[in-house]
């Protein structure tokens, strides 16, 4: 049985890599970088329909990835924060009878298909975030440039960061239920007051629960398509920090939700190369998440609790 | 055990007839098409009258993408028909256009702003970005910068909507394209500084402000009689010559009585 799943992910990515093949024989690694137009580079591939010339396969698409990196990033810390400081009120600080209907709960949102955040999203947020919080004269700043709608990078980063919280605050509140009570009053003994004691020593202890409920949670946000499709604006544009308060409101695409956008034209031969090029990053990086967890976890294998 | 492996067995074979049986018996022709988004609500009803009238005889599997998604899907052959909603190309060799309906683009605001009508030049001015705030707009009860919203590139109204509506201009690159025409009227209906382009079928859907053009409204009759300028075509396209099963339901769409009535319900008639 091991060995089908492990033949099946090998057959994956062989043949992902394959489909993508022309991107790298024509852009070699310099497809990740930025500096060109991608979106006009996207048109010219999406009109490319038969034997397209080589100057057709030119892509840059560091925007998406910069877009990934960005929504997936701030989402994973928020949702870190905010899992971590609920699981400790959940399992230490609240009465018996509240953790007992907030954990299943939590784990009832950590269950909801990830499409009807999205439905959220486009239906309540982005018109409320739209018509009430970006101000006129935020819209008239960069009308030269983008069209602030309200779908954009807070919309995103919310919705995002509510969709992977659920399952953080799931793990690590089992993880901290299976701290053995002994070592938290070994230190309330020693004259810790009770909130101290967790931060000094349960927190340590689940470490590698709280860095696998990361690594969990952050190969959900990158997988992320549809919803964040439905919500981030559907521009290949980078959000600019310099921008101000507007950088929270311009439109940005994911590698994830640009697959969705484009997967109608994907019969155009240099598209489907690109396409299938976003999806052996997303990959790769998937992996390369697994791997850092495990290495992240390896010297904290001291503190494994048993019991 | 042995009733158990005889009642098992028996059923295994019950299960193979019943599968095998309905799939060697169904000959039902099976027609493809993919393509416009526009053009999909006739297509679909012209699809379901025929399927009516010829039961079990033929199939239909209709999905959208966009027009070049389905002259696409059409040239690598994944699908028989494709559904266009702009004039054939010089890129379009090969294919054969058969027209079917003709439809207007009108140009539409959000329900508070009731702009009543948009000249040529307010119209290129707007989509092009030259103008970008309603205040300069007379009829526009809307103050602050105008939302411009698109189709993707892909979209055959967009295509003819530049051709007709936009003086062959394109649309400025900050508007916001939308993949389907559903969402596009979704997006104008909720952007009260909105405004964009879709055909007079999704227009008469209603929640949305009709603009009318050079003085011209934009609707079945005004488009029927030619005075209405922004007057495109839906074509079914086919690799070559159209042969067998499509070949019947689009010479059926295009001489039978029941076809013309489905067209003349929300679209224009060929001719």
């Amino acid at each position: 049985m091991s060995l089908l799943v492990g033949i099946v992910v090998v057959a994956i990515v062989v043949f992902v890599a394959t489909k993508s093949w022309p991107l790298f024989q024509h852009n070699g690694l310099s497809w990740l970088l930025g500096g060109g137009d991608l979106e006009a580079e996207i048109n010219k591939m999406t009109a490319a329909t038969t034997k397209p010339a080589a100057s057709v396969f030119h892509l840059r698409a560091w925007p998406l990835i910069y877009g990934t990196l960005l929504t997936s990033g701030i989402a994973v810390v928020l949702g870190m924060v905010i899992a971590v400081l609920s699981s400790v009120f959940i399992v230490e600080l609240a009465p018996a009878r509240v953790s007992r209907i907030v954990i299943p709960m939590v784990r009832l949102l950590a269950s909801v298909p990830s499409v009807i955040y999205g439905l959220i999203g486009i239906l309540v947020l982005v018109p409320f975030v739209g018509n009430h919080i970006i101000t006129t004269h935020e819209k008239v700043s960069v009308e030269n440039v983008v069209q602030l709608t309200g779908a954009g990078l807070l919309v995103t980063v919310v919705v995002l960061t509510v969709m992977i919280t659920p399952i953080m605050i799931a793990l690590i509140c089992e993880a901290l239920g299976s701290v053995p009570p002994s070592w938290r009053e070994g230190a309330v003994a020693l004259g810790l007051n009770p909130l101290r004691a967790v931060r000094a020593v349960t927190l340590p202890a689940i470490r590698p629960a709280i860095i696998a409920a990361a690594v969990l949670a952050s190969a959900r946000a990158l997988g992320e398509a549809v919803m964040i499709e439905m919500v981030s604006g559907g521009k290949f544009f980078s959000p600019k920090p310099i921008d101000g308060t507007v950088f929270l409101f311009e439109p940005l695409r994911t590698l994830a939700s640009a697959i969705v956008d484009l997967r109608d034209g994907i019969d155009a031969p240099a598209l489907k190369a690109a396409v299938y090029g976003f999806a052996l990053l997303l990959l790769f990086s998937a992996f390369a998440l697994s791997v850092t967890g495990y290495l992240v976890k390896l010297p904290l294998r001291k503190y494994q609790t048993r019991g | 055990m042995h009733r158990i492996r005889r009642l098992s067995v028996a059923l295994t074979v019950a299960g193979v007839v019943g599968v095998a049986a309905p799939a060697a018996a169904s000959a039902t022709a099976l027609i493809t098409i993919s393509g416009a988004t526009s053009s999909y609500p006739l297509v679909s009803l012209l699809a379901n009258k025929y399927v009516k009238l010829h039961p079990k005889k033929i199939r239909f599997k209709i999905t959208q993408g966009g027009t070049t998604v389905g002259i696409n899907n059409v040239k690598n052959g994944s699908d028989t028909i494709a559904d266009v909603a702009q004039e054939p190309s010089g890129a379009d060799a090969g294919l054969t256009f058969y027209p079917i309906a003709r439809y207007a683009i009108c140009v539409v605001t959000n329900k508070s702003n009731p702009v009543t009508n948009l000249t040529q030049a307010q119209v290129t001015a707007i989509f092009t970005g030259k103008d970008k705030s309603w205040s300069g707009i007379p009829g526009a009860t809307q103050t602050g910068p105008i939302q411009v919203f698109t189709r993707t590139a892909v979209a055959g109204v967009l295509t003819s909507f530049k051709a007709l509506l936009l003086e062959g201009k394109s649309v400025e690159s900050s508007a916001t394209e939308e993949a389907t025409e559903g969402q596009m009227r979704q997006e104008v209906e909720n952007a009260p500084a909105g405004i964009g382009f879709l055909s007079n079928y999704q227009a008469n859907k209603g929640g949305l402000n009709s603009v009318e053009f050079n003085g011209v409204a934009c609707n079945q009759t005004t488009a029927a009689s030619g005075q209405y300028g922004g007057v495109a075509v839906f074509y079914e396209v086919t690799k070559g010559t159209a042969r067998g099963a499509a070949a019947a339901f689009i010479s059926w769409i295009d001489h039978s009585g029941a076809a013309k009535k489905i067209i003349a319900s929300q679209w224009i008639p060929i001719g």
